[in-house]
């Protein structure tokens, strides 16, 4: 409870606010909607809204787990040497700056209209920061231990598996804190174009001038990412509680 | 600085926050998309004669001109007929003033290839890309089913995914895609959404009920002016076409020409120049009707309330 309670607060101040000036009339009802209107449109749309929500977090969660998987991969990779770092790495950063928008036409030329699109696009949007933090971590193991590991002959294999990536753990799981929420950004863009799920309903609600319905849709995809966020945090608190320091404070 | 002096500086400062930061004295209009022949009436016109300054803020996919209208943050904004009916039911005061489009310019295209001879032929196979939430789409919906046709998001402007595919529809501007296929050497089949019975005003002036009753000579010189400027572009696009190819240079010069000389028989459908632009009751209470048998509105609406012929 003591948990809840200070986030608890501002939403329900905000939420009574927002009702408050919606209802006296001082925000006109089709720019904002009255909070009670979005809990309508959630209850009046739930067979469509709960369909278009398991899509997307489907696809969200199908395009993470491809990006942790293959950041770390290239993480690995590139914390092997210089050299390869220095020729690779400049590649990584494209992905952070592809204008998802821009090529997305082009993913629906590749992947064709639908899931693979949608994941796709979750995929390119939510690597980066996975390759940037792993690499980071990678990098930093502490020198006193490697020489350690290197004093009992250890091999480079044994050394990453046992030393530079459990040591790298904590930068990882910040890494996929922020790609967490970007899948979730990264499908609906996906689905704006390759047409399911939440953006589907997004792009089809705001023609249609429903701005409750919007809202309806955009709460469920920042629900969708709260809980990425929280199955993070979790496995954060599992594997580093015994031994990191922000795991222990708490 | 003494006391009295941060006073005062923070008195102005204050009383400079409180002004709106917009200059009374220049009207916007918000487009709906970037410069291009559809528009060319509204960089034609001549405000200043009329005694207007009038500043045109181009737009792109999706900017939502006619809540901004409602919002104040545009004095005169271009919306489409459904869409100011769909706003004033939700109890935005929007007012239509000047419709460019006379007849709907909207359409679905197929290649021509496939030997369609109509939209229901359309509906049969392959894939249509088109707005959901558009009503068309869901009298297109209502009457053909979408039960064979994969029903995909429109790609805007952009024709690769029709061009790839030809078993590819997609919803377009009549005078626009289609131009764009034929370029790029594929032979297209148009199906106006109007053949369906669709045809709302489109391309429309609109303005806020307020912005009607508090500025209304104002408002009277912009239709003057919008109008004067339609009837120039009409005559000869060349000049404003130059000007709107430097502010949207991805629109090349040979297709500005060849769109504003398509168009026409959308615009001017009257015998008379001086009707530019004017609509009549029973048009807004058709799409009315079509609006709420869709169940788009709840209910139907005065349709004299929809438009101002000034």
């Amino acid at each position: 409870m003591k948990k809840f309670l200070p986030p608890l607060i501002p939403f329900v101040v905000v939420t009574l606010a927002v009702e408050w000036m919606v209802r006296g009339g001082w925000v006109p009802s089709y720019l904002v909607p009255a909070p009670s209107a979005v809990l309508r449109a959630l209850f009046d749309s739930r067979d469509e809204l709960a369909a278009a929500f398991a899509k997307t977090s489907a696809a969200a969660l199908i395009g993470f787990a491809l990006s942790t998987f293959t950041g770390m991969a290239i993480a690995v990779l590139l914390s092997s040497s210089r050299a390869i770092q220095r020729s690779f790495y400049p590649y990584a950063v494209f992905f952070q700056t592809v204008p998802i928008i821009a090529i997305a036409p082009l993913l629906v030329i590749w992947f064709g209209y639908g899931m693979k699109t949608v994941i796709a696009s979750a995929f390119i949007v939510s690597i980066f920061p996975v390759i940037a933090n792993t690499l980071t971590g990678l990098l930093s193991t502490d020198p006193a231990l490697r020489d350690l590991f290197r004093l009992y002959g250890a091999s480079a294999g044994v050394t990453l598996v046992k030393l530079r990536f459990p040591a790298a753990l904590p930068q990882i799981l910040t890494g996929l804190r922020v790609a967490s929420g970007l899948a979730v950004i990264g499908a609906i863009v996906g689905e704006f174009i390759g047409g399911q799920g939440l953006g589907s309903v997004v792009d089809v609600a705001r023609t249609q001038q429903r701005v409750d319905k919007v809202f309806a849709a955009v709460l469920l995809a920042s629900l969708l990412g709260l809980g990425l966020f929280a199955l993070i945090n979790l496995i954060s608190a599992l594997t580093l509680r015994r031994w990191h320091t922000s795991e222990q404070t708490r | 600085m003494n006391r009295r002096t941060f006073l005062g500086a923070s008195a102005a400062l204050l009383a400079a926050c409180g002004k709106p930061a917009h200059n009374q004295k220049t009207l916007r209009l918000a487009l709906n998309w970037k410069p291009d022949p559809q528009f060319g009436g509204f960089y034609a016109a001549p405000y200043q004669k009329h005694g207007l300054d009038v500043e045109i803020l181009p737009g792109g996919a999706g900017t939502p001109t006619v809540q901004m209208i409602g919002a104040r943050s545009t004095e005169f904004g271009v919306v489409s007929g459904d869409e100011l009916v769909v706003a004033r039911s939700r109890g935005n005061d929007v007012v239509a003033l000047f419709a460019v489009f006379q007849n709907c310019p909207q359409g679905i295209m197929a290649h021509a290839s496939r030997h369609v001879a109509s939209i229901g032929d359309v509906m049969k196979e392959g894939t249509l890309a088109i707005q959901r939430g558009l009503p068309y789409a869901r009298i297109l919906e209502k009457k053909y089913g979408f039960d064979h046709v994969k029903v995909v998001p429109s790609p805007g402007g952009d024709i690769s995914a029709f061009l790839h595919d030809e078993k590819f529809a997609q919803q377009c501007f009549v005078m626009s895609e289609p131009l764009l296929a034929r370029h790029a050497g594929v032979d297209v089949k148009v199906f106006p959404v109007a053949d369906i019975g669709y045809n709302p005003y489109t391309t429309v002036l609109a303005t806020s009920g307020a912005q009607l009753k508090s500025d209304p000579d104002r408002t009277k010189a912009m239709v003057a002016a919008v109008r004067e400027g339609w009837g120039a572009y009409l005559n000869d696009p060349g000049p404003t076409n130059a000007r709107m190819h430097d502010l949207n240079p991805s629109m090349d010069a040979a297709m500005f020409a060849e769109v504003a000389e398509a168009q026409k028989p959308y615009i001017e459908t009257h015998q008379e120049r001086t009707s530019l632009g004017s609509m009549t009751a029973e048009r807004w209470m058709t799409l009315i009707g079509q609006l709420a048998d869709l169940g788009d509105i709840p209910q139907a609406m005065p349709a004299q309330d929809c438009f101002r012929n000034i």
